[in-house]
């Protein structure tokens, strides 16, 4: 807009249309990739692990707490396998949502077995 | 030498009580109520001229606008547009209310947990709903991974559910954590500086470089907030 940029010197406006159109389209078809997220592992990540692990704990064991004193030992060692699982989602570049691979592998690549597992969930 | 956590204190400024519920004007509402302020000038004063080619400050506003709704796009995709105003909102309240707590003499709302929380507690809520509504029952399958076997159900569906209802706690604890251990350690060392008298040099040089660094972590962690807010947003809409 400033017409500094050497590439693209003073357009005229009368193209304006069609430039807003070609980027509206192109917004469209952008493709959300779980590769195009942000990065943002790199800074304090061992606080980062931490709050994780410690916070998915403190969750398990209070939901343990509230229900039964039995529960709370099952709670315990759920809050900690998902404290886990949530540390591994926090630090791998697959991301926070469940599933084990990144987003290019298809579930259909597992032998079926995804979909099987998916479609009974929905009941 | 005063506590390192006396900043944190909460006067109250204007006392309110209603049915038993303090509802209290205190220096943390008057430095949410400053932030917003200050957030409303910036925008309203910077893109007030409209100008073709921007200012300063009209491009400072357009970066910002254009960054999020870049983020929101790269995130959540198309979809994810009718979310733009509510992720712009939360992301230029965390940013000022985090750099406007580095001001010496102010406070930072951001330090304290309970406010951290009631954010993520509005963004994790919002987002079940927002998946519940849009896939009904099938929002339900978010709890099983796709792929694996289905006898391994009893023990994936609750460390599913707990690494879900995690996602508040962890959300708000982490940008409660990075303000509250950064403004703790910048006032330690700031204490050094007038106990260690001319010596105190050294630890002010520290200090300078610790005021970058959570200047730093107070951007960033604006961005983690809202990036995290963008990712779940996305999994509600998008399911796996």
């Amino acid at each position: 807009m400033t017409g500094r940029d050497p590439d693209r010197p003073e357009r005229p406006l009368s193209d304006l249309r069609a430039r807003i159109a070609r980027l509206r389209a192109r917004d469209a078809e952008a493709k959300v990739g779980r590769s195009g997220r942000a990065d943002i592992s790199g800074s304090g990540v061992v606080l980062r692990v931490g709050i994780e692990l410690v916070g998915t704990l403190a969750v398990g064991v209070a939901i343990g707490w509230g229900l039964d004193r039995w529960l709370l030992v099952v709670f315990f060692f759920l809050g900690a396998a998902a404290g886990v699982l949530n540390v591994y989602r926090a630090v791998s570049p697959i991301g926070l949502a469940p599933g084990y691979r990144p987003d290019g592998d298809a579930d259909r690549d597992a032998g079926g077995e995804g979909p099987g597992g998916g479609t009974d969930e929905k009941r | 030498m005063a506590s390192p956590l006396q900043q944190f204190e909460i006067k109250t400024i204007a006392s309110a009580h209603v049915g038993g519920v303090n509802i209290s004007f205190t220096n943390s509402s008057l430095f949410m109520l400053i932030a917003i302020t200050a957030i409303t000038a910036f925008l309203v004063i910077g893109v007030r001229k409209r100008a073709m080619v921007p200012g300063r400050l009209q491009s400072l506003a357009e970066l910002s606008y254009e960054f999020i709704a870049g983020l929101v796009r790269d995130n959540v995709g198309h979809a994810g547009r009718a979310y733009f105003p509510f992720i712009f909102t939360l992301f230029m309240f965390i940013l000022f209310c985090n750099t406007i707590g580095l001001i010496p003499y102010t406070f930072t709302v951001t330090s304290h947990i309970i406010v951290t929380f009631a954010l993520a507690a509005v963004v994790f809520i919002g987002v079940t709903i927002i998946g519940i509504a849009r896939h009904r029952m099938k929002w339900f399958s978010y709890f099983f991974p796709p792929g694996a076997p289905l006898y391994m159900a009893p023990l994936l569906v609750p460390i599913e559910v707990l690494s879900y209802l995690a996602r508040p706690v962890t959300l708000s604890l982490r940008l409660f954590a990075n303000m509250m251990a950064g403004h703790t350690m910048l006032k330690v060392f700031a204490g050094f500086v007038i106990a260690l008298g001319l010596f105190g040099v050294a630890p002010l040089v520290i200090l300078i470089a610790l005021y970058m660094l959570e200047l730093i972590v107070a951007v960033l962690q604006a961005f983690v907030f809202t990036i995290l807010t963008c990712l779940y947003l996305h999994d509600a809409l998008h399911l796996h």
